[in-house]
């Protein structure tokens, strides 16, 4: 077979002149790349750059309007994903597309044309088990997929395309929700599998170090177009960045000092449950301030989403309290929150911070729409309130078409700045940001931090929940690592090193106290 | 698909106007009216003479249109009483129940006035009237407002609640209606009493008042979605209860106000067709049917989109084909069940003409093939 004849260094997948249209959209213009055996190479841009559309070609999902995709040197045209499996191409989605209920094993052999319809799970569970000790996977085959933490999951991922015979593999920003040291293991597994001489793929948007790290050579696509290709060596994350946006990037958002006032959120010994019934929120006891950026660092699902639930008043809490300029808001409803100066960025920015079918006037209404400056005798102000959309648009540079057209058209980071603009505007005295930079480009996170310093500057209190180790460093006055529902501790930002923070965030608890 | 030097493709609309989804459900009906015509054919019917026969008894003759009309009022009003909780995303398959407790409430208050006793009983129109319609709207409401309740509170599945408070409501108007019942009729034939001429319902040109009422709805819901808060808090809910509760909308008052609105309106299609529709005046032994009957405001509702001025139009050819066709099955001496057939195709084709709400087809002249100018390579 041709497979066992591929050397180091071979172009196994080529794409020419591929270009896609959608209504109003060019997505993929003419675009060119290749991918080698052995080799990392990661497609750097911004979202809406074209890289997911030129993913899916790339899987079958979508069919070009123009260019070819040639395959170890012979034309090929995927009409599926299940074309792009068969000839070796395997897809790690950045959302997991896995049965929570099964075993690990149950899911690598979901669809597998050998599992047929009486499972041998002995036969498959020792081959897999050899592709894990290969590449230095560590999983239990046996376990729930459920039970399993997020690096977890993605390793069951990429096992479920290499035991199909994946050669290419393609993984769609596959650190976004993994913790620094899981980080660290699939990086070094996706080392050991090039030496295979498999190719692998990983589509990057904002973590530029791993890119620099890991590939060997990097396309940065924007608006569509490749606008650099280049040999990772000869990269840095400045130059990166600048291909990427097309302009001069900042990366660290400028710390800013400003004097701490009145504590704004206190919270005392609050507990609560999660979806299933869990405790997920063990007796946390906080304040945030004035002025103060009040970071929380930690791996998703270890508390910090319920935690941001109940004090935006959209869950209940088991026990604790929770007080607003001293006064008790415990068991106040999210419309009271709201009014009284809460103001909740949620992390699901599509499913709960926006409504998909509703223009962007009426997603600006989700916080409007018990103001009496806006609604008179039960009339919405429609036309105040377009105004209001239109001067928002224009002020954090969302790029839409008008206030009508719907959320649904509007890419990640700028509905991200939709969402912001309409909480700010708020002027609330507390603003909760759950996970506000997640999945956006540089540019959008650049101005999302610098619009979330803004607030501190006007002497608001901002709990931040973030799962990005340098942006909670980088923006907090004090941070608190957060692991199992409990804080390992509260620091001072100026203490805060990268390394202590990370091996709290993973649950260790520092030994300052026996000093 | 290539048809000569064009090509024939389909393409996802980005934003569809009114008037665009109009014209796509009249070409709807127009096409069902053109597939049905087969089965007209094979019955031996000349399809224009069927349709002739249908839509002028429906819409033109003298006994067919009040008639037409009367239903129209019916079915309209089951449309908005299930277009409100569907705005909100939830099912209201309750209309039956809730009109036939509308009518049951609109008649106890008539008994407690001394209706039952005499055919001849003169009583206060001015007063009477009105207090049946409010008890109408209050009964139909409060049997709405229990699915309403239980979703809010409890997340409760509002079908089935719905559909078993139908059943319940089934027999107790049955209980209530038939032999030895509070409200038996004085024929003993198992109609509920006559209402005595007094506080007939007053008619406009033959028509009952009831269509002013339904139209004014019409007006009043559409302004209801389009203009106020409540009606932006509805949507914002229908579309996403996740979001809803975000933007602090209540995830208990929403499901119980719509149900209470849809219960309510639905609760006055029961007062409309059993005390203010010329001939009956009465809770007719049966009312079963007029249940059956409500459930085309689902068809009707789904159709428009939840949009109450599309319900109009709607509201008007089912209730002028329910008609008609049962009028030409007999003329025609059409085999049995052909009207329910018509109506049958004519739900099929306008939901998959829907189809058409979120693509269009797009003619593009093909470019020649890129063969014929590549000259280098």
């Amino acid at each position: 077979m041709l497979l066992e004849s591929v050397k180091h260094g071979d172009t196994v997948l080529e794409a020419r002149g591929i270009t896609k249209r959608f209504p109003g959209v060019l997505a993929n213009d003419q675009i060119d790349f290749e991918i080698k055996a052995g080799e990392i190479h990661a497609i750097l841009g911004e979202n809406g750059a074209g890289k997911t559309t030129l993913m899916n070609i790339l899987f079958g999902l979508y069919q070009p309007d123009e260019g070819e995709l040639y395959l170890y040197g012979k034309k090929v045209n995927f009409r599926s994903p299940l074309d792009a499996i068969h000839q070796g191409i395997g897809m790690v989605h950045q959302n997991r597309k896995l049965i929570p209920a099964h075993t690990v094993i149950e899911n690598i052999i979901l669809g597998h044309p050998k599992a047929g319809t009486i499972l041998n799970l002995k036969r498959a569970g020792k081959e897999i088990t050899e592709l894990c000790d290969k590449y230095g996977f560590k999983i239990d085959l046996k376990a729930k997929v459920w039970q399993l933490s997020e690096g977890e999951k993605q390793v069951v991922e990429i096992l479920k395309a290499l035991y199909r015979g994946a050669k290419i593999l393609i993984l769609d920003e596959p650190t976004s929700a993994l913790a620094p040291p899981e980080t660290k293991r699939l990086l070094e597994s996706i080392r050991i599998m090039t030496r295979d001489e498999l190719a692998i793929v990983p589509f990057i948007t904002h973590k530029l170090p791993i890119v620099l790290e890991v590939s060997e050579r990097v396309t940065v696509l924007r608006r569509g177009k490749v606008s650099a290709r280049l040999a990772t060596k000869a990269a840095t994350e400045k130059s990166l960045a600048r291909e990427m946006v097309g302009r001069d990037v900042v990366f660290r958002t400028e710390h800013v000092e400003v004097e701490r006032g009145n504590p704004i959120l206190q919270v005392e010994n609050l507990s609560a449950l999660n979806d299933k019934g869990v405790p997920a929120l063990k007796s946390v006891s906080f304040s945030v301030q004035e002025g103060e950026v009040f970071g929380i660092a930690g791996v998703s699902g270890n508390g910090q989403q319920v935690l941001a639930e109940v004090l935006a008043g959209l869950r209940k809490p088991q026990r604790g309290r929770v007080l607003l300029d001293g006064i008790e808001i415990t068991h106040t409803s999210s419309l009271e929150r709201w009014l009284k100066g809460t103001g909740y960025i949620p992390s699901e920015r599509v499913d709960v911070g926006s409504i998909a079918a509703f223009s962007l006037v009426e997603n600006i209404i989700m916080n409007y729409h018990f103001d009496n400056r806006f609604s008179k005798g039960g009339i919405v102000d429609y036309k105040g309130l377009r105004k209001l959309t239109e001067g928002m648009i224009s002020e954090y540079e969302v790029a839409a078409p008008g206030p009508d057209t719907t959320a649904r058209s509007l890419s990640g980071g700028n509905l991200q700045k939709l969402i912001l603009a309409r909480v700010l505007s708020r002027k609330p005295r507390l603003l909760i940001a759950n996970l506000p930079t997640q999945g956006l480009d540089v540019g959008a996170t650049e101005f999302v931090q610098k619009k979330i310093m803004e607030v501190k500057k006007e002497k608001a209190g901002v709990l931040l929940i973030s799962e990005d180790l340098d942006e909670v460093l980088s923006l907090s006055d004090r941070v608190a690592p957060m692991y199992e529902g409990e804080f390992m501790g509260i620091i001072p930002g100026g203490e805060a090193r990268r390394e202590m923070v990370g091996a709290m965030m993973a649950g260790l608890k520092p030994k300052v106290e026996a000093i | 698909m290539k048809i000569g030097s064009y090509e024939v493709k389909l393409e996802k609309r980005v934003t569809l106007r009114g008037w665009e989804a109009a014209t796509i459900s009249i070409l709807a009906v127009l096409f069902a009216l053109l597939v049905f015509s087969y089965i007209f054919i094979r019955a031996g019917v000349d399809p224009l003479t069927g349709y002739k026969a249908i839509f002028s008894y429906a819409f033109t003759s003298s006994f067919g249109l009040p008639l037409t009309i009367n239903r129209f009022v019916f079915l309209l009003l089951c449309t908005y009483a299930f277009i409100i909780p569907m705005r909100a995303g939830l099912w209201n398959i309750g209309m039956a129940g809730q009109l036939y407790t509308g009518a049951l409430s609109a008649f106890a208050v008539a008994y407690a006035f001394g209706a039952k006793t005499s055919q001849t009983a003169v009583l206060s129109a001015g007063i009477v009237i009105p207090l049946m319609i409010g008890a109408s709207i209050l009964g139909g409401a409060a049997v709405g407002a229990i699915a309403g309740f239980l979703r809010g509170r409890f997340n409760t599945n509002e079908i089935v609640v719905t559909m078993m408070l139908n059943f319940i409501t089934y027999w107790v108007v049955a209980r209530l209606i038939k032999e030895g019942g509070l409200f038996m009729g004085a024929s003993g034939e198992g109609d509920g009493f006559k209402l005595p001429e007094s506080i007939y319902a007053p008619l406009i040109k033959g028509v009952p008042f009831t269509i002013f009422i339904a139209l004014g709805l019409a007006v009043l819901l559409y302004f209801l979605f389009a203009k106020t808060k409540i009606g932006y808090q509805i949507k914002a809910y229908g579309l996403s209860p996740a979001a809803a509760k975000y933007a602090g909308i209540s995830p208990f008052k929403i499901p119980l106000l719509v149900f209470i609105m849809g219960g309510l309106i639905a609760g006055l299609a029961g007062y409309h067709y059993f005390a203010a529709v010329p001939g009956l005046y009465r809770i007719t032994k049966n009312y079963g049917e007029f249940g059956d009957l409500a459930f085309y405001g689902i068809i009707c509702g789904l159709i428009s989109q939840g949009e109450p001025l599309a319900a109009i139009p709607i509201a008007l050819l089912f209730g002028g084909l329910t008609n008609g066709g049962r009028f030409a099955q007999g003329k025609l001496k059409l085999g049995f069940g052909i009207d329910y057939a018509l109506l049958g195709v004519l739900m099929i084709t306008l939901v998959a003409f829907q189809f058409f709400y979120r693509y269009k087809i797009v003619w593009v002249k093909t470019k020649k093939e890129s063969s014929d100018v590549g000259i280098h390579g």
